[in-house]
């Protein structure tokens, strides 16, 4: 579904990235594993169109999406749910999820079923609908952000550290949700740093050191790989 | 009393133009963080543009507005493809140099064209009424009810579409905007568009009550940065509540203390406003 071949990013003489491979296929829960500055936030703009690579092809159903504005890309169906969320803090949190529908703006009935959808899965969002973005908690606006991402019914998601800043017993609600969005048919590359939960839920992961990626393979092998447990779990 | 009253009526009349002046300021500093100079000419190629329409074509004046409205408003889409956009990745006083190059450029524009005599624009509105037991011409009073259509049509238009959520949004968070799928470069040339647009209507409205030259703009984008620097840069409301702030004190002042001083009341209100707030009175928040 999403291929990356020999992908580099640079900004400006710093190479941030350095000729990655990543394939993700339908359906699949695909996590990336890095400490802060490994390449995963730079990687995902890349993808996301925010950033454009310095070299290699990134091929999203069978069409190269590398270059192409963000806009473009959100509406081929790929959507991030970026790490410093980036909501819009005046506008309530109904209007931020609305906004995240801004690509199905014509049809309204589709808009209103996913708002009804992320209501569901985020029933204190409805609770909170028409309070301000900015005003809510960190686990709330990352639950909001994850929303808005939905709301565009992406096809791939991309999730970077989702968990990151929240209490550990928000943070196993988090990953239940990002397993549950994932049965529900959305394909997702989840960017983290808690290497273990992330893996429990996964299919298949990317290990990244300073711009590379240094080790990949399924959550069972990469669980069991001696250097993955040494730096990123701790065992 | 009926002094006090008939200068509260002027205060609102002159506080309608610069907020309408202010917002169309507000919303492109909101957006792109432009400190737009140029804004006071498209306020003046507005009135040029109505007076011409009018003077040489018998249109009228409403008709003429409209077509204003239009040409200043791709004016300014203009102004951001050919100079702003191409501008988005250098340093911020790139822009304020362009701005101001833009500004010394349409100037010089009106003024091979139209020349720089004083012109007046004729309204078909010059008769007086009395309301309320002060007096006024109807032009008067159609610069405040216009003032304040345009006003609401512009809050519906940003709170209740989708294309003005797309601005709200993006002053917001423009990275956020992009990843929604928003066109960032599209909705830029919106606001330049809006922003043109608010600039003609002000000027085709109060230019019957003033005078139409290359300079006219001038007084009024710098009051108009003031009104935004008070109301909090970027803030809609901060725009329409600084405006009519400045107009109430300029027509007071002008009244009470010196009609001589009356252009430095706004600079004063500037330096107590900031002391007591040094973010402006809405600071963004209420966008």
């Amino acid at each position: 579904m999403l291929e990356l071949t020999d992908v580099s990013i640079q900004y400006g003489s710093f190479t941030a990235v350095e000729n990655i491979n990543i394939h993700v296929g339908k359906g699949e829960l695909v996590v990336l594993l890095g400490s802060n500055g490994a390449g995963k936030s730079s990687t995902f703009n890349t993808i996301s169109g925010l950033q454009k690579p310095s070299a290699g092809t990134i091929v999203f159903e069978d069409r190269p999406i590398q270059g192409a504005g963000p806009d473009k890309i959100v509406r081929s169906g790929i959507v991030q749910c970026a790490e410093d969320r980036k909501l819009f803090p005046q506008m309530t949190v109904k209007e931020n999820l609305v906004m995240g529908g801004y690509v199905h703006r014509r049809k309204r009935k589709q808009v209103n079923q996913s708002l009804q959808d992320v209501f569901e899965l985020f029933p204190i969002l409805q609770e909170k609908k028409d309070q301000p973005a900015g005003s809510l908690s960190g686990g709330q606006q990352q639950m909001l952000a994850i929303g808005r991402a939905l709301m565009a019914q992406p096809k791939l998601l991309l999730l970077d550290e989702p968990s990151i800043g929240l209490a550990p017993l928000i943070v196993e609600q988090m990953f239940e949700v990002i397993q549950k969005i994932n049965q529900d048919g959305t394909t997702v590359l989840l960017a983290e740093q808690n290497a273990f939960a992330a893996l429990k839920i996964a299919d298949r992961g990317y290990v990244f050191e300073s711009g590379s990626v240094v080790v990949e393979g399924t959550a069972e092998e990469l669980l069991a790989n001696d250097t993955v447990r040494k730096a990123y779990i701790g065992a | 009393m009926d002094i006090f009253i008939q200068q509260v009526f002027n205060g609102l009349t002159i506080g309608s133009v610069y907020s309408l002046v202010a917002l169309g300021l507000t919303l492109v500093y909101g957006i792109l963080h432009i400190p737009n100079f140029a804004h006071g000419a498209l306020y003046m190629l507005g009135a040029y543009i109505t007076l011409t329409m009018m003077l040489l074509w018998g249109i009228h004046y409403w008709i003429a507005m409209a077509v204003s409205v239009l040409v200043v408003g791709l004016l300014g889409v203009l102004m951001d493809r050919l100079v702003f956009h191409p501008l988005r990745n250098a340093p911020p006083i790139h822009d304020k140099i362009a701005a101001i190059g833009i500004l010394l450029f349409l100037e010089a524009f009106a003024q091979l064209i139209w020349g720089a005599d004083y012109r007046t624009m004729e309204t078909p509105y010059g008769q007086v009424v009395n309301l309320f037991g002060m007096t006024a011409t109807t032009q008067r009073v159609l610069i405040n009810i216009g003032a304040v259509v345009v006003m609401i049509l512009l809050y519906l238009f940003l709170k209740k579409t989708y294309a003005g959520s797309t601005i709200i949004a993006m002053a917001q968070n423009r990275e956020g905007a992009s990843l929604v799928g928003i066109n960032t470069s599209r909705v830029a040339m919106l606001t330049f568009m809006l922003s043109g647009g608010l600039a003609a209507v002000a000027a085709s409205l109060s230019a019957p009550i003033n005078l139409v030259f290359p300079g006219m703009g001038h007084l009024v984008i710098l009051k108009a940065f003031v009104i935004i620097i008070l109301g909090g840069m970027g803030s809609v409301p901060g725009a329409i509540l600084g405006g009519y702030i400045l107009g109430f004190t300029e027509s007071l002042g002008a009244t009470y203390i010196s009609n001589d001083y009356k252009d430095i009341i706004a600079f004063l209100m500037l330096v107590i406003i900031l002391s007591i707030k040094p973010k402006g009175l809405f600071s963004r928040e209420g966008f």
